[in-house]
Order: C-alpha cells, then sequence, then structure tokens
C-alpha cells in the first residue's frame, strides 16, 4: 500500500491482521498507545522484536481501564506469568479481545479468567464474593451478598459441586443477550 | 504421548481433567477449541509445538484470532501456515492471494461504514456515559429519523415532483359535474392580509399555507396519457400512500426480527437472575469516575430490587384468604379508578376538538388558541394521568418489575387512544355521524359548509398535532430542564439538593418518539409533506435531547434492559402503525373525497380509481390479476400458509425441547466427567502402590 511506516515490517504487520480484530490503522493506533504509556521503555521500532514490557501500575492508569474495578484481573489474565506486566503482544491481544468483532466463545473464556480471582480455573464462592464487592463497592450487606452468591451458584452450577466451572459459565453467558455488548471496550 | 498422562494430584481439578481430554483428543482427532488451554506454568517451546500441532490438526477453517492462545504462540503458528502456504502448490497460493484482498476488501467495508454511520460516535459516547437504556432510545431515534427519510424520498418521487412538473407544464384537468355546492373552495381569504397572519398561518396550517404542496387540497386529478409516456397522479398519489405504510412495517418487522432472534436465542432471559447481574451486569465501556459511580449504585439497586421481589414473592405466598381478598379488592378499585381519570381525559378531549371545530374561523391569536385547543388537551391529559395513576402504584404493591410494565401499558394505551378520539369527533363532524341523511351532509355526503375540503383539515390538525409536540419538548428543554440544573447547581438548601438533577426518563421519551410518528402515520395521507417536516423535527430533537442529556441529567438508578427494551418500543411503533392504517383504510374506502379539492375529487371514494384505471389495463393482465384475487387462487394460498406456519411453530417447539434436552446432557456430561476422573485418579493410586512396594522391597 506504500505506507512509509518504518514501526514494524510488512510481515508483522499482516501478522497482526490474522490473529486479531483489528486493521493495520488500529494495530499501528495501538501501538501509538502503547508507547504513551510508557516512552522510555517501549522503542519506536518493532521490526527486531524488542522484548520489553509496560508494568501493571502504568496499564492499569489508561483512561480505558481507569475506573474498571476489575482492572487489574483484566491486565492480568492477559500477561504470560500472570504478573500483569504486558508485552505490545499481549496488549494486543487483551484489547482485540475485548473489541466489539470478537465472538462470544473467545470473550467466555477470557471473562471466565477474570472472574477467577484465585486462578484455579473454577469460579468458586470467594471468587463470586470477591467480584460482587468490586461490583458494588461493598456497599451490600454480608448477608445480602452471601445470599446472592448462593442464588448465583444454586442457578449457574449444572454438575453440582458448589462451584462453576468452565462449562457452567459458557452455559449461563449463552443465555445472556447483554455479555457480548458490556464486555467490550473501546479504544 | 506417555507424558500426557502424568496426572497432577488436585483431587477436583480442571488440570486433571485437561489430560483426559488431551487422552480423548489423541484418539479421536476431534477440534476442541471451546476448551481454554490454561498452561500457566508451561514450557513455552513445548507449548508451541503442541499449539501447532492441534491447531493445524482441526483443519485450515479455523480462524487464528478466535483461538484462545496467547498471542506469541497464535503469531508463531501464523508464521508456520505462512511457510507452509509458501512451499504449497500455485493454486493453494492463489487462493491465499484472495484472502488476503477479500479481508483488504472487508476492512475497507468497515471502514467505510464507521465514516457512514449516522452520529456513530456521539452513540458511543451516550453508551459509555449514560448506559445502554439510554443508548436505547438514540438508537430508536436515529432508526426513526432513517425511515422518515426514505419515506420522503418516496413520496417526493412518486407524487411531489409529478405534481410540481404537470403544474408547471399546465397539463389540462379533467373536469367532470356534480352539484355546484360541493365545488366551492377558496382557501385563499379576500382582502387585505395583516403581516402577523403569516406567523399565525405557519403555526395553524391556514392561508398562504394551505393551498400549497403541503396538504392534499393543493393536489390536481391530471392523468397525463401521451403516446410513450402515462402518469396517472391521483393513481400514483394512493399507490404511495399504500406503499409507505407498507414499507414501515416492514422495515419494523425487519427491524424487530433482528432484537427478537437475539431474544429467542438467550431463552428469553428471566428478568431479575443473579448470575446474569453479576456476570454481565458490569458495562466494561463505562467511561469517567461520575459514570463508574453510578454504574456500581445502579447495579447494588438491581440486585436490592432483586432481593425486595423475592421478599415480597414470599411475602404474598404467606398472606391469610382474608388479606388476599382485601388485596385484590383493592387492585380492582384502583383499576376502575384509572379507567375512570382515562374516560375522563377522553371526554375532555373529545369536548375541546368540538370547541375548536366550531370556532376555527376566529381571526387573531385568540383563533390560534382556539386552533391549537385539541393538541393541549391531549399533551395535558397525556402529562396529569399517569402522574395521577403513579400514585396508585403505593396502594396496588405489584413487584417492581410488574410496576414498570404497567406504566408503559398504561401511558401507551393513554397516548394511543387520545389520538383515536381526536380523529373519531374529527370524522362525526365531517360526516355528520356517519348519518347520510342529516341535513348537512344530504348534498355531498359530507358536511361541505364546515368542511369544503376535508382532507385538508385533517392534515391541518396533525400538522398542528406534530408542530405543538415539537414545541412542548424544546419549551420543556428550554423553561424546566435548563433552570433546574441551575437551581440544583447554585442553590446549596437540602430539598432542592434531594431533588437533585433529572434524570433521564427512557420509556417517556420513547412514548413521545412512538406518538410523534404515529401522527406522522396518520397524516400521511392528507399532508404529504408531513414526514418531510417530522424527519427535520427528529434530527432537531436528537441534537437537543444530547445537549439536555449532557449537561442537564445525571445517568438513572433504575435502568432498562437494553436488549429486550428495543422489542418494546418497536411493538409500541406496531401498535401506533395499526392505529394510522386503520385511519388509512376507512378514509380510502368509507368516506366521499371533497369535491371541490384534491386528486380524488370526481370519485365516489379514493379506492374507486383502482377499479376504474384496471379496465384500461391489458386484457391479458386483467385476467391474470382476475385469477389472483378470485378463490381458485386465495384459497389454495391461505392453505398453503397456514401449512407452512404450522410446520415454522413446531420447528420452534422441537428446538425448544431440544434446547432443554441438551442442557440436561450438559449436567449429565459433567457428572461422568467427575466420575472418569475419580475412576482414573482411583486407578494410578492403586499403579502407584504396588510401584512403591516393589521399590521398597527391592
Amino acid at each position: 500500500m506504500g505506507n512509509k511506516q518504518t514501526i514494524f515490517t510488512d510481515e508483522q504487520l499482516d501478522a497482526y491482521q490474522d490473529c486479531t480484530f483489528f486493521t493495520r490503522k488500529e494495530i499501528l493506533r495501538l501501538h501509538g498507545r502503547y508507547h504513551e504509556l510508557a516512552p522510555h521503555l517501549v522503542p519506536m521500532d518493532y521490526t527486531n522484536e524488542p522484548d520489553c514490557k509496560v508494568p501493571l501500575s502504568l496499564i492499569v492508569n489508561m483512561p480505558e481501564l481507569k475506573e474498571n474495578p476489575f482492572r487489574n484481573r483484566i491486565v492480568e489474565s492477559f500477561s504470560e506469568g500472570g504478573d500483569g506486566n504486558l508485552s505490545f503482544n499481549e496488549f494486543v491481544d487483551m484489547f482485540s479481545v475485548l473489541s466489539e468483532m470478537a465472538p462470544r466463545e473467545l470473550k467466555a473464556i477470557y471473562a471466565f479468567k477474570i472472574y477467577d480471582f484465585n486462578v484455579d480455573n473454577f469460579l468458586c464462592k470467594e471468587d463470586l464474593e470477591k467480584t460482587l464487592n468490586r461490583l458494588t463497592k461493598e456497599e451490600l450487606t454480608p448477608e445480602e451478598v452471601e445470599l446472592v452468591c448462593d442464588k448465583t451458584i444454586e442457578e449457574a452450577d449444572l454438575d453440582g459441586d458448589n462451584k462453576l466451572s468452565f462449562a457452567d459459565f459458557e452455559n449461563m453467558i449463552s443465555r445472556a443477550p447483554d455479555f457480548l455488548s458490556t464486555f467490550h471496550i473501546r479504544i | 504421548m506417555e507424558t500426557k498422562l502424568q496426572i497432577h494430584d488436585t483431587g477436583n481439578g480442571y488440570p486433571g481433567d485437561q489430560q483426559l481430554l488431551r487422552l480423548r483428543r489423541a484418539s479421536s482427532g476431534q477440534s476442541h477449541q471451546n476448551y481454554p488451554q490454561f498452561n500457566q506454568n508451561s514450557d513455552p517451546t513445548e507449548e508451541e509445538e503442541e499449539g501447532v500441532e492441534e491447531v493445524d490438526s482441526s483443519g485450515p477453517n479455523v480462524e487464528l484470532r478466535n483461538t484462545p492462545l496467547p498471542m506469541a504462540i497464535k503469531r508463531a503458528v501464523w508464521k508456520s501456515q505462512q511457510m507452509q502456504d509458501n512451499r504449497a502448490s500455485s493454486s493453494k497460493s492463489w487462493k491465499q492471494k484472495n484472502k488476503k484482498s477479500l479481508r483488504n476488501l472487508r476492512s475497507i467495508t468497515r471502514e467505510a461504514g464507521q465514516f457512514f454511520t449516522l452520529w456513530g460516535k456521539s452513540l458511543q459516547l451516550i453508551g459509555g456515559n449514560f448506559g445502554g437504556g439510554v443508548q436505547s432510545y438514540f438508537l430508536f431515534l436515529r432508526f426513526l429519523v432513517i425511515l422518515n427519510f426514505f419515506s420522503c424520498l418516496l413520496i417526493a418521487g412518486f407524487v411531489l415532483i409529478p405534481s410540481i412538473i404537470f403544474r408547471s407544464v399546465g397539463t389540462s384537468l379533467e373536469n367532470s359535474t356534480g352539484p355546484e355546492e360541493c365545488m366551492k373552495y377558496d382557501p385563499n381569504p379576500p382582502g387585505l392580509v395583516l403581516f402577523y397572519n403569516y406567523f399565525l398561518d405557519l403555526l395553524s396550517g391556514t392561508g398562504f399555507m394551505e393551498y400549497s404542496y403541503l396538504f392534499y387540497g393543493y393536489y390536481n386529478n391530471t392523468q397525463v396519457a401521451e403516446e410513450s409516456f402515462s402518469y396517472n397522479i391521483p393513481l400514483a398519489y394512493l399507490f404511495t400512500a399504500v406503499f409507505y405504510f407498507a414499507f414501515c412495517l416492514i422495515c419494523l418487522i425487519i427491524r424487530m426480527g433482528n432484537a427478537a432472534r437475539v431474544a429467542v436465542a438467550t431463552g428469553g432471559s428471566a428478568v431479575g437472575s443473579y448470575s446474569m447481574i453479576i456476570f454481565t451486569g458490569w458495562d466494561y465501556g463505562c467511561l469517567g469516575d461520575q459514570a463508574t459511580r453510578l454504574k456500581q449504585k445502579n447495579i447494588h439497586y438491581q440486585l436490592q430490587v432483586d432481593l425486595e421481589e423475592e421478599a415480597l414473592s414470599r411475602r404474598a405466598a404467606s398472606l391469610t384468604a382474608c388479606q388476599k381478598i382485601v388485596h385484590y379488592t383493592l387492585r380492582v378499585v384502583t383499576f376502575l379508578i384509572a379507567l375512570g381519570l382515562n374516560a375522563a381525559a377522553f371526554y375532555g378531549i373529545f369536548e375541546a376538538t368540538n370547541f375548536s371545530q366550531q370556532n376555527s374561523g376566529r381571526a387573531g391569536f385568540l383563533g390560534l388558541f382556539f386552533e391549537y385547543l385539541p393538541s393541549i388537551a391531549i399533551t395535558t391529559a397525556n402529562f396529569v394521568v399517569p402522574l395521577l395513576c403513579d400514585q396508585f402504584a403505593l396502594i396496588e404493591r405489584y413487584s417492581p418489575s410488574t410496576t414498570v410494565i404497567l406504566v408503559l401499558l398504561r401511558a401507551v394505551f393513554l397516548r394511543l387512544l387520545s389520538l383515536g378520539v381526536l380523529i373519531l369527533t374529527l370524522w362525526q363532524q365531517i360526516t355528520c355521524d356517519g348519518n347520510a341523511n342529516s341535513r348537512d351532509c344530504s348534498l355531498c355526503k359530507y358536511n361541505n359548509k364546515d368542511y369544503p375540503c376535508w382532507e385538508t383539515r385533517v392534515g391541518q390538525e396533525m400538522y398542528k398535532l406534530t408542530l405543538f409536540d415539537f414545541l412542548v419538548n424544546l419549551a420543556v428543554l428550554v423553561l424546566v430542564e435548563f433552570p433546574r440544573r441551575i437551581v440544583v447547581d447554585h442553590c446549596p438548601n437540602k430539598l432542592v439538593q434531594w431533588f437533585g438533577r433529572q434524570e433521564f426518563a427512557v420509556p417517556h421519551n420513547v412514548l413521545g418518539l412512538v406518538y410523534g410518528q404515529t401522527v406522522v402515520w396518520t397524516g400521511a395521507l392528507f399532508c404529504p409533506l408531513l414526514p418531510v417536516i417530522n424527519t427535520i423535527k427528529f434530527v432537531i430533537l436528537f441534537y437537543c435531547k444530547k445537549i439536555t442529556l449532557f449537561h442537564n441529567c445525571r445517568p438513572a438508578l433504575k435502568t432498562f434492559r437494553s436488549t429486550t427494551s428495543t422489542i418494546y418500543f418497536l411493538v409500541t411503533l406496531v401498535f401506533g402503525w395499526g392505529l394510522a392504517t386503520v385511519v388509512m383504510i376507512y378514509s380510502l374506502a368509507e368516506i366521499q373525497p371533497s369535491m371541490g379539492c384534491g386528486p380524488f375529487r370526481f370519485f365516489p371514494t379514493m379506492w374507486s380509481i383502482v377499479p376504474t384505471s384496471f379496465y384500461n389495463l391489458s386484457a391479458v393482465t386483467q385476467d391474470f390479476l382476475f385469477f389472483i384475487g378470485s378463490q381458485a387462487f386465495s384459497i389454495p394460498l391461505f392453505v398453503f400458509s397456514c401449512v407452512v406456519m404450522c410446520y415454522f411453530i413446531a420447528l420452534a417447539a422441537v428446538y425448544g425441547k431440544s434446547v432443554a434436552l441438551l442442557r440436561t446432557q450438559l449436567k449429565l456430561e459433567g457428572r461422568d466427567k467427575k466420575f472418569l476422573v475419580r475412576q482414573i485418579e482411583e486407578l494410578s493410586r492403586q499403579l502407584e502402590r504396588p510401584n512403591a512396594n516393589s521399590g521398597a522391597h527391592s
């Protein structure tokens, strides 16, 4: 196309286009945003795949994530070691999954990861309580929290083990009409 | 493959299941893209190989971007795929080039689509700051703007422009005989016209506006028939009106279908489902500190409402018989009172319309007031009666979700029926209560003394309703909402702060839109330029509402579910469409058109032009159309459509049953999985024990 950008090689851009839901322009714009987070850390030239990671504290200050009660969990779920420091690959991956073109199944997988606070691949009662407290800013009484968590598990648990496995979660999400529109960050 | 049998002893674990699944995968080679790959302590190179293997084995149809693998692995897979493709035959590389160009085309169309979407950015901003419920109102408004725009293109193309051409060309009118009295129609008042009369005429559609393209009375019944070109204006007028209604209905149904598909696919989610609220309640696109805090309060409120509903239903179940009787009697009493209030409102509108029609000749601002009396009566009724009925909600004590639906239904009922009462009153006056032998209507079969051109008069009423609705909206904006915000922001009084900034009431505003659109539909036959006026009105309304939303409103505590609410909006719009269709059909088929004006002046009814023109068609076409209308065709067609409908109903029932069956199967599968995992763990323990024993011995 004759773009004079020198940030990525054409092959890299093609790879990103095939692996995410973004176009060329959007990927370059994302790189601009990533660079803005830590201008001294992030090189402008990505042609030789530099290995730099932006720390968690800088990423959660992005305006799109700043007010989200799950911002730490979101960033941790997409990072490689679960520590929250994202390389550019992971950064793009995160916004790709949260974009509006990602299919329901893919979003459900990452939503499950986000709500799983203790990373045991189950949504147990403690995970639900933490989720609920973050959602309502701890304004519910402990009895109400207990009641709501019990009701949630009762509604969604299919195999009767008092916690939600991924299959339970996905089954419940498939019945939610608003999931695709709410699990969506515009960047 | 042996290494894959190592099982982590987590006891309840997903990792254990995962190993089991790998076994299954290895043996059956199936695609498994639905299971997340939770390898958090994995060795990158090993995973890369496994990732490559697994994705490749599932076939080239799986899109890389849909897989839940980490980005580094996806790129490695992509690279290996590219290398494979480079080595592939020329036909495959041609396919790759095709795919690439298709992808480019898709991205270009997507960007173009985003560019051309009307108000896309504004809607995004509204959704982020105020939530899905308010956004659905603006989406609905945008849909109505586009619908009205295409309608006015339709009307302009088939009725307006030919009329302008034929009038300027000066094609001759067809004359016919009729009672001299009935053909008298003089819309231009004699003598001097005072300057402020122009303003009054603009607001009431009389004077210089009456005899213009705006109203039915100006169009002539020209029928051009040259050798190569023939155009029949009355026929075009009629067919355009009918097609306009059909077009609107089709658009509504398509839009409802899209929304309903989502609702049906998700199985009609129960309102107040806790898991839905927790996992899908948070809008990740929510921007801003204030919006986030309000969203949190909103979710808190929703959960409280659900808990309260539950408590209420438990209490209701435990009422004694005596208390139940009292409860139900109260509900019946409030229902009767609400009915009485509605009847009083309708009577008020009836009287106002009669009074207005009798005093329609007055000049000056008093005359204008009398002209607008029906509009004022309708707006007042629509404001006061719901306010009073809301007070009953405290006595009735329905559950909160039922209350919301009931309030909506009552408001819809009131609005559409008040419009119906107005139209009924007009009909009474025009056709002398349907009695063709009464004194005023015996000569021309309509009241030609008061209504020399009754279609224009009906069109004027609809024009006045539209204009008044628009002016009231603007007035409320300027006189109520902005001052309220200024008072709240600058006055530290506790009462004022408790009152607070206003919320954007979505149901109330949507009903306003439905009412406005129903008025336009009712009046389109009599005032062809009404869709144009309505398009402009809705565009201005969009910007005004957006300004008031961002400056004066705070996000609502009680929200509207956005997906199911779209369906409710469209259903109420269909009700309005139904009312307008009834009016149109009755006017077309039953009432004598005015003999002094309009394209149908010499026909007994508006519809009778169709049979007349029908006989000008060729014999073959006539025979074909007769055949389609005859019983030999229509009865088999009707039977066939019944059969098709039964088939679809049966199909839908079967799908519902299979969904329920699959859900039970899922549960059973889960239990099977746990049982098998436990068996395997036991077996592995038994295998380890003899090994340990044999190790200990030797």
